[in-house]
């Protein structure tokens, strides 16, 4: 409890834009609705508990950006809810000092039947403005979200984007002195995205509070000082990004590794054909320290290794290694045939066995899930026959720590800027 | 006192109330071709239904006493004072559940929601209210009935007698009777909007329960009719009753509402609005978990 109570900066609870203290949240779950009236009016329990947060102590000073995160159901939307006062606390206690605009998911605070306008002025009230100060924002507010003729139609009528497009330019226009945001802006498309992350740049120089949830731990790591890391309910941690980050990636690692393992340990769905005079015995990826693994590092090193057994003899059997993005997208298959220096494996006989090893220098993929196909075909023949042909042989995951780049893939380069002007020429380079 | 909070929390959301309430005014007159028209309308329809039924079907008549313009205009007046009854207590019902949006996601001040609707349907009876006056003034001034009754006959004390239409000086009680009406459906509304959210089961009860308060209620029918046949006990234990009758005494006969008739009313409205705000704002804190 110590730790957690080390707070940030100082810890005065006067200067704290949120401020709370064993914080708790218990859910009640009833086994009958009836029993939900009876607890109200007479405090019966016949219920079960669920804590969704324990314990908790934060001590958010005004200005700050502090982001929280976790796998999910760690209980991270239950503490926003109770720090932005939607649910109230078991136990404990929050205070908060201002404003606070909050936007925790889709669609959360609008009336499907009004239309965009509608909705900005219910939100403007809600949040307790006049009608004075809900004019002066009201058009920025429109031109923000770029809804154009949408902002007349009722919101139902919105896609997902749309909806994060309103909910963003409200909360962000709205000018809270306090701004909570629960991953919504993942939504978006990447122009939206751009105009957001400016805004919340914006936000937080102007010294607002801005506290926010989020998977994407390079975001975090961009826009964070203070990171909050909660597991079960419970903080795991908190202190500076760089160092709750890492310990975050070091948990989400051996989570993948488990959830992933778990997956292949029981009996593959996908289809494996093939006339099976050579057999893959064993499929498996390995990091840097060539220990086995189902995550890898956008930009580090990896290598694929493969078990092999002959059954009977077969004239040229080659090995090969698809790697497909989980929606199906191929993005890339080689063998060791279709080399520049190709190798030939030639004839293989009964009780022959061994092992294909492939190594790749750098990851060039973006976070994400992706799947291995083993194509293991025999080439003598006038169209290549498969031997031993898997679908999904294995299930990975990419984590992209930095986000230097966006997109699909990483692409190393080299930049190079030129100034010239009265003062002189002046080169600046970045090698990486 | 949970009226105080209520009072406070209201004044302090009136722009919010008052967004609802504009929004659900034009929906209903603006969004619609006929609009405004809907609201004379709505009840005109289902006063020709059931004086089709009543009158002609079971051949039931309300007075030998009283002209039809009379028995109309009565008959009008009891079914939108009603209707703003039956609209508060069956919206609220459902309104949190509906606005669960908003409750569970952001932080929405609750309690405006049935008073929204309540005053959202105080606004429809002041329209009908309008009306009843515009029929006033028709069938009381511009075209008198005349007297059914046969010369020389004395009606039974029991049954309703002829009286001329009248706008008179008992308008001025009608901003009490409107305040003690809408109090009374509204905190029947707040708790069952309570009930509702707890226990879901409420919002059917509830429909059910309208129609036969409804028909317990002297709309269609004099209150001498159900005297006669020994049920003087609904009425008297109904309060939709005694308002109706209050409400056709001041406004259609110039008769002022009797004191004990008013004290009743204000009675039976304390008691449901501080039941009805207690139970919310017990339960209040915990919404956007039960949702």
């Amino acid at each position: 409890m110590s730790t957690q109570n080390a707070g940030l900066a100082g810890g005065r609870e006067r200067s704290s834009a949120i401020y709370a203290e064993n914080l708790s949240k218990c859910y009640r779950i009833y086994r009958k609705p009836i029993h939900r009236l009876w607890d109200v009016l007479f405090q019966s329990r016949s219920y079960e508990e669920f804590w969704a947060v324990r314990n908790v102590y934060l001590d958010i000073p005004h200005g700050s950006t502090v982001g929280i995160i976790g796998e999910n159901g760690a209980g991270k939307s239950s503490l926003l809810k109770l720090l932005t006062g939607i649910t109230s606390p078991s136990t404990g206690r929050v205070e908060v000092q201002g404003r606070i605009a909050s936007l925790l998911e889709l669609g959360a605070g609008f009336h499907p039947e009004f239309t965009g306008r509608e909705n900005i002025r219910l939100n403007c009230a809600i949040l307790g403005m006049t009608p004075e100060e809900t004019a002066e924002r009201f058009q920025r507010i429109v031109d923000f979200s770029e809804l154009g003729d949408f902002i007349d139609r009722p919101v139902k009528t919105y896609s997902s984007g749309m909806y994060v497009r309103l909910g963003f330019s409200v909360a962000a226009t709205v000018d809270p002195d306090i701004l909570v945001i629960d991953e919504a802006l993942s939504v978006g498309d990447e122009h939206f995205r751009g105009k957001c992350t400016n805004r919340l740049n914006e936000i937080r120089e102007q010294g607002k509070t801005v506290v926010f949830v989020s998977h994407d731990i390079g975001a975090v790591k961009s826009m964070c000082k203070w990171v909050v890391l909660m597991d079960q309910g419970k903080v795991l941690e908190q202190g500076t990004a760089e160092q709750v980050t890492d310990t975050y990636l070091k948990r989400a690692k051996a989570r993948g590794n488990e959830r992933l393992s778990m997956v292949h340990r029981g009996k593959s769905e996908y289809p494996r054909w093939g006339t099976g005079e050579v057999e893959v015995t064993h499929f498996e990826m390995l990091d840097e320290q060539r220990a086995p693994t189902h995550v890898i590092q956008t930009g580090r090193p990896y290598s694929i290794r493969m078990q092999w057994k002959a059954h009977r003899e077969c004239a040229n059997p080659v090995f090969g290694v698809g790697l497909y993005r989980t929606d199906g997208t191929y993005l890339n298959g080689s063998n060791h045939q279709w080399r520049e220096q190709p190798i030939e494996l030639q004839r293989v006989v009964p009780g022959d066995a061994g092992e294909v090893e492939i190594f790749v220098e750098r990851m060039p993929l973006q976070h994400g899930p992706y799947y291995l196909t083993l194509f293991l075909y025999d080439h003598s023949k006038p169209a290549p026959t498969a031997i031993d042909h898997r679908e999904h042989v294995l299930t990975f995951e990419v984590l992209d720590v930095d986000r230097a780049q966006h997109g699909l893939i990483q692409v190393p380069s080299r930049w190079k800027l030129t100034r010239r002007g009265p003062s002189g020429t002046s080169e600046l380079e970045s090698a990486r | 006192m949970e009226f105080v909070r209520l009072y406070h929390s209201l004044r302090r959301h009136a722009p919010l109330v008052k967004n609802f309430v504009e929004k659900d005014l034009k929906g209903r007159y603006i969004g619609s071709t006929a609009g405004f028209f809907w609201s004379l309308v709505n009840p005109l329809l289902s006063l020709a239904t059931y004086t089709f039924v009543f009158s002609f079907v079971l051949k039931s008549r309300w007075s030998d006493f009283q002209p039809d313009s009379e028995v109309v205009l009565m008959m009008y007046l009891g079914i939108v004072t009603w209707g703003c009854h039956a609209e508060i207590v069956s919206r609220c019902t459902g309104t949190l559940v509906e606005n669960g949006n908003l409750i569970k996601k952001i932080v929405f001040p609750s309690e405006i929601l049935p008073a929204y609707v309540s005053v959202s349907a105080l606004f429809n009876l002041l329209i009908g209210l309008g009306f009843v006056l515009l029929g006033t003034l028709v069938f009381g001034y511009a075209f008198p009935a005349a007297d059914p009754t046969p010369p020389g006959w004395i009606p039974e004390p029991s049954e309703p007698a002829f009286e001329p239409l009248r706008v008179g000086l008992s308008y001025l009680t009608l901003p009490l009777l409107l305040a003690l009406h809408v109090g009374f459906s509204a905190g029947l509304g707040y708790l069952l909007a309570t009930l509702n959210l707890l226990v879901r089961d409420v919002g059917h009860f509830t429909s059910a329960f309208i129609t036969i308060w409804m028909f317990g209620t002297p709309i269609f029918y004099p209150q001498s009719l159900v005297r006669e046949r020994g049920y003087g006990w609904v009425v008297d234990l109904n309060p939709m009753a005694w308002l109706v009758d209050a409400y056709r005494g001041a406004l259609l006969f110039g008769h002022f509402p009797s004191p004990l008739v008013l004290a009743k009313l204000a009675l039976v409205a304390f008691v449901s609005l501080w039941l009805g705000t207690r139970l919310f704002f017990k339960a209040r804190h915990r919404f956007a978990d039960f949702l």
